[in-house]
């Protein structure tokens, strides 16, 4: 015998449910991928702005020595710095992360993906930290 | 209560047309290449080049050879088409529907050519400045 | 509002988020439950209701983990109410599944979660496990991938299916490499041609979270991963001129 079964209705005001585009970068519950996809996203995202600003940034090349050199002054000053030592961690998160995106999205080592990712980011944060004394000690 | 259990055919796919090769093995392939490529670019710049190409005439000299100049295109061509792609993942993930995924894809190819187009422009009016 | 402790337990509080039809926006209630060394979610969540709160809305079945009906996020993380244990924390937020829509506190609406199962997979589980014959040999292997109870805690866990209400979901794909893996006398091809699609497969961004989160062993991520692998191994193929469908 057929029964027919109401369907429960959302509640009103919160039919979705659904976290949203802010939930990407929520990290609270996440565990070690979720963190890992938050940091790609996020340095991806930084990357991608990165790229525009740069390709901007070396218009002034176009405009002479004078208008580069100026350029270089302000690039020189501790501010900057920071923000050079921010882009290769950036760089470094997103290129070593993407080393185990590549692999384990394809269906290669997927077993050891948290492993991975722990690795690399070691790798990553001795690498910055390298980088960091090297752009502060002003070589 | 009966239930039917016989073997049931899926539907048919959304897209029954030729499909192309996913993005996501091209943002693997670009990747891997970058990882190369940016390599290369960092340790030239600052290792090779004792100023770190922070002066004019350092950074003219850099560009006048052919060798660095196919690096830096080849660099501009892979990193934009992964900074491309990577923004269109990031734009599919709120699951627009195709013919939107569609305009975004298109638009963002015409970004890409645009990004490029205008950096091999810059490339050449830096030399002619110089 | 407070229950009253016994010997041997101690009172924690229990933050649970209310939303019944109508309401504006969700508010968190706060309730102190007596709890013992032993005590889990659920067994608290009951308690609530039977002893302070009548109104509570919650699914729950079988006790053991065995049902999924009782998914639900405790201090963030999905999990099944019924075997996590409240152990020495004194306040404890419980939350209803994220990514589906909630029809009463801790109770969401889970015809989404089906409606990504049920094409790609569902049936066809369904009526392979009906097919009448020896299992073939070495069949034991794969059936972990059986473990699916349904829960939606993958999808609750993915932060794709957030954003994305195309997005089939780990569960789905999990369900419909099953039959790839163990065709029984089905054609795979149609079943791969269904996940081998942006809004399938190739939506996953590696978080990993569906399967840390999963509480039955199914790892979901690992069969999208594998959906990845043989569809670009048969994409390799054809272009290499060496054959092979998808």
């Amino acid at each position: 015998m057929a029964t027919t079964v109401d369907r429960p209705r959302p509640a009103a005001g919160g039919e979705e449910g659904r976290r949203g585009a802010t939930g990407w970068f929520d990290p609270r519950g996440r565990r070690m991928g979720g963190l890992a996809f938050i940091l790609n996203r996020l340095t991806g995202i930084g990357l991608v702005l990165y790229l525009y600003l740069h390709l901007v940034i070396l218009s002034m090349l176009a405009r002479g020595p004078e208008a580069w050199d100026q350029f270089v002054d302000i690039a020189l000053s501790p501010p900057f710095l920071a923000l050079d030592v921010l882009l290769l961690t950036g760089l470094l998160i997103h290129g070593l992360n993407g080393i185990r995106v590549g692999l384990v999205g394809l269906g290669f080592v997927a077993s050891r993906q948290r492993a991975m990712f722990i690795a690399l980011m070691v790798v990553a944060a001795l690498v910055a930290i390298a980088g960091a004394l090297r752009i502060f000690s002003g070589e | 209560m009966t239930s039917d259990t016989r073997p049931v055919e899926p539907p048919p796919s959304r897209d029954e047309g030729p499909r192309s090769a996913p993005p996501f093995v091209g943002q693997v392939v670009s990747g891997a290449v970058l990882i190369v490529l940016l390599g290369l670019h960092m340790v030239a710049q600052h290792f090779i080049v004792p100023s770190g190409l922070r002066f004019y005439d350092d950074v003219i000299e850099w560009l006048s050879n052919p060798v660095m100049v196919a690096i830096e295109v080849a660099f501009l061509v892979f990193v934009t088409y992964h900074a491309l792609v990577g923004v269109r993942a990031i734009l599919f993930d709120f699951g627009f529907g195709k013919r939107t995924e569609r305009l975004i894809t298109n638009l963002l190819w015409v970004v890409g050519i645009v990004t490029v187009v205008y950096g091999v422009a810059l490339l050449a009016a830096i030399l002619n400045a110089a | 509002m407070t229950a009253p402790a016994s010997e041997g337990h101690r009172t924690a509080r229990f933050r649970v988020l209310r939303r019944k039809a109508g309401d504006a926006a969700p508010h968190f209630d706060d309730f102190d439950v007596a709890v013992g060394p032993d005590s889990t979610v659920l067994e608290a969540l009951v308690a609530i209701r039977r002893d302070q709160d009548p109104s509570l809305t919650l699914r729950h079945s079988c006790f053991h983990a065995s049902c999924g009906t009782c998914g639900m996020r405790v201090d963030g993380q999905e999990g099944l109410a019924c075997v996590t244990k409240v152990g020495d924390a004194s306040e404890v937020t419980v939350e209803p599944l994220a990514n589906l829509p909630v029809v009463s506190d801790l109770v969401v609406a889970m015809d989404p979660f089906y409606d990504g199962l049920e094409p790609l997979g569902r049936p066809l589980v369904r009526s392979s496990e009906n097919i009448p014959g020896a299992l073939p040999d070495g069949v034991e292997a794969y059936t972990r991938y059986e473990d699916c109870i349904e829960c939606g805690i993958c999808l609750s866990a993915c932060p794709i299916a957030g954003s994305d209400p195309l997005y089939v979901g780990p569960a789905a794909i999990a369900a419909a490499w099953r039959v790839v893996e163990e065709p029984r006398g089905r054609e795979p091809g149609p079943v791969m041609r269904l996940m081998d699609d942006d809004q399938a497969a190739w939506r996953c961004h590696v978080a990993w979270e569906c399967s840390e989160a999963c509480p039955s062993g199914v790892d979901p991520a690992r069969a999208i991963m594998q959906v990845r692998r043989k569809a670009a191994g048969a994409r390799a193929r054809r272009l290499f001129g060496m054959g092979g469908r998808s």
